[in-house]
């Protein structure tokens, strides 16, 4: 494949390096994050070449690979890492830049249950797993999904049926608030 | 000894065995677990992934809780709870910028005294592993325990702090205590794949069922768990991965309180052995305990 660099080619990872404090420019391609990483073989782009297209500048390839989505945030690569490079901090930096934004996403079902999860946070203050469960299979359009899981598991009580309230909701409502307020100052 | 208890959301419901055979233990160990004053979600991966600071408010808020309450020590059972928690006091105690923020955004400003442990880090505190080997009627004699520890017990060490990161002893410490006989296996840290076992369920069988099978390659006859998600991948999904893989494990998933739990003379009902979806008894009848 034929790559084109554009003049301001660190424009991503100077970016990045701003909201994380990682810098993606010392990597030197051991390969050491893809050789332990459990999804890699999931990932259109593997960690490395995560890596290289940042130091490229390749922000298209890294949003259409997914790979952002598909890392389980085990913390494998960072450990490893001889650079000391907390891979997962950049992509987490990935995924708060692109989580609102608009573009083409292979999969978009991962940004989608973050949203709900943290949905269902911010209203009981604590999950209702039940409810995830429901809500997320209704939006991926795949209703019955583990249905085969839902009776052994009702059996053996191991499914609550109404969510838990957790009285400090409220006060995690106002923190959210007033972190979003100081976001948006900056 | 008192310590804060952050259940977390997993413990009240899919997991409220862990939670059973959790405080059985501690009691059962002069441990006293006092419930967080109205905890929230840790926020977990999804918090990450949104926003920095979300990840570190969310685990704050509980913690500050603790805190106002005069606690200095917390345990976490979930690993995703865990490293949460342990990371949001290392950013609060070394970056002033975030603690900053985080300050202006609550009303009681969090000084991050209060430390986080793992229950297998209280387990294993100066002196515990003689007093659970003393307490420890029934033995576990002849049973071959796969100790699992999951992706984040161990990992990154720097938040972590905690055993030896690449092949962590501390469980199978205390199994040997129990009588029984921990295995020397390759994937006691593997990801169970957790944070995508609702969307990408396809990447979780796969990882789950190289965990399995690696556990019965090696004669496993249970596997024991520190985590209630690591739990839900490898018991509540094994019919699955047994149907895709077209293989028959039938291992047993327990929690390692548990085993302890059993080894103390507790009965299966009071560990909360009757909500596993893979059934304990042929295991348990090769060390005599059912």
């Amino acid at each position: 494949m034929r790559v084109e660099l554009s003049e301001d080619r660190d424009r991503l990872a100077k970016r990045l390096q701003r909201i994380t404090g990682e810098n993606a420019m010392l990597c030197y391609q051991c390969k050491k994050c893809t050789l332990g990483c459990p999804s890699a073989y999931a990932m259109k782009l593997k960690p490395h070449e995560l890596m290289r297209a940042l130091q490229l500048g390749l922000e298209d390839q890294v949003l259409w690979s997914g790979t952002m989505w598909i890392c389980l945030s085990c913390e494998t690569c960072n450990t490893r890492c001889p650079q000391d490079i907390n891979i997962l901090k950049l992509i987490d930096g990935l995924r708060a830049y692109y989580l609102r934004r608009d573009y083409y996403n292979p999969v978009k079902e991962l940004p989608m249950m973050h949203r709900l999860f943290l949905k269902l946070a911010r209203r009981f203050g604590r999950i209702y797993e039940l409810g995830l469960v429901l809500i997320l299979n209704l939006k991926m359009v795949n209703p019955f999904k583990d249905i085969d899981m839902a009776m052994p598991m009702f059996l053996r009580g191991r499914l609550r049926l109404f969510p838990h309230r957790s009285e400090g909701a409220r006060e995690l409502r106002q923190v959210i608030s007033r972190l979003r307020a100081m976001e948006e100052e900056t | 000894m008192r310590y804060a208890y952050f259940p977390g959301c997993s413990l009240g419901a899919s997991a409220s065995d862990y939670d059973l055979s959790l405080r059985a233990v501690c009691r059962a160990l002069d441990v006293e677990l006092v419930e967080v004053r109205d905890w929230v979600c840790c926020g977990a991966s999804s918090a990450h992934a949104t926003s920095h600071l979300l990840s570190i408010a969310m685990p704050v808020l509980s913690l500050s809780h603790a805190e106002q309450d005069g606690f200095d020590r917390l345990v976490a059972p979930c690993l995703a709870c865990l490293s949460r928690f342990k990371a949001a006091n290392k950013e609060m105690q070394e970056d002033p910028e975030v603690r900053e923020k985080i300050h202006r955004a609550f009303d009681y400003h969090y000084r991050a005294t209060v430390r986080v442990y793992h229950p297998l880090e209280v387990m294993v505190e100066e002196g515990m592993v003689d007093r659970i080997r003393s307490r420890a009627r029934r033995k576990l004699s002849g049973l071959r325990v796969a100790c699992y520890y999951g992706c984040v017990l161990t990992r990154p060490p720097k938040v972590a702090q905690f055993d030896i990161c690449e092949n962590p002893q501390s469980m199978d410490s205390i199994i040997r205590a129990l009588g029984g006989e921990p295995l020397e296996w390759s994937y006691k840290t593997e990801c169970c794949g957790v944070s995508m076992t609702l969307t990408r369920t396809d990447i979780v069988l796969k990882l789950s069922n190289d965990i399995l099978r690696e556990a019965k390659e090696m004669g496993a006859h249970a596997i024991a768990v520190c985590c209630p998600l690591c739990q839900a991948n490898l018991d509540t999904r094994q019919l699955q991965i047994e149907e895709k893989y077209r293989v028959h494990y039938g291992i047993p998933i327990l929690y390692f309180t548990q085993l302890m739990g059993l080894a103390f003379g507790a009965f299966p009902k009071e560990l909360g052995l009757e909500k596993l979806i893979t059934s304990p008894r042929d295991a348990l009848e090769v060390c005599g305990l059912m």
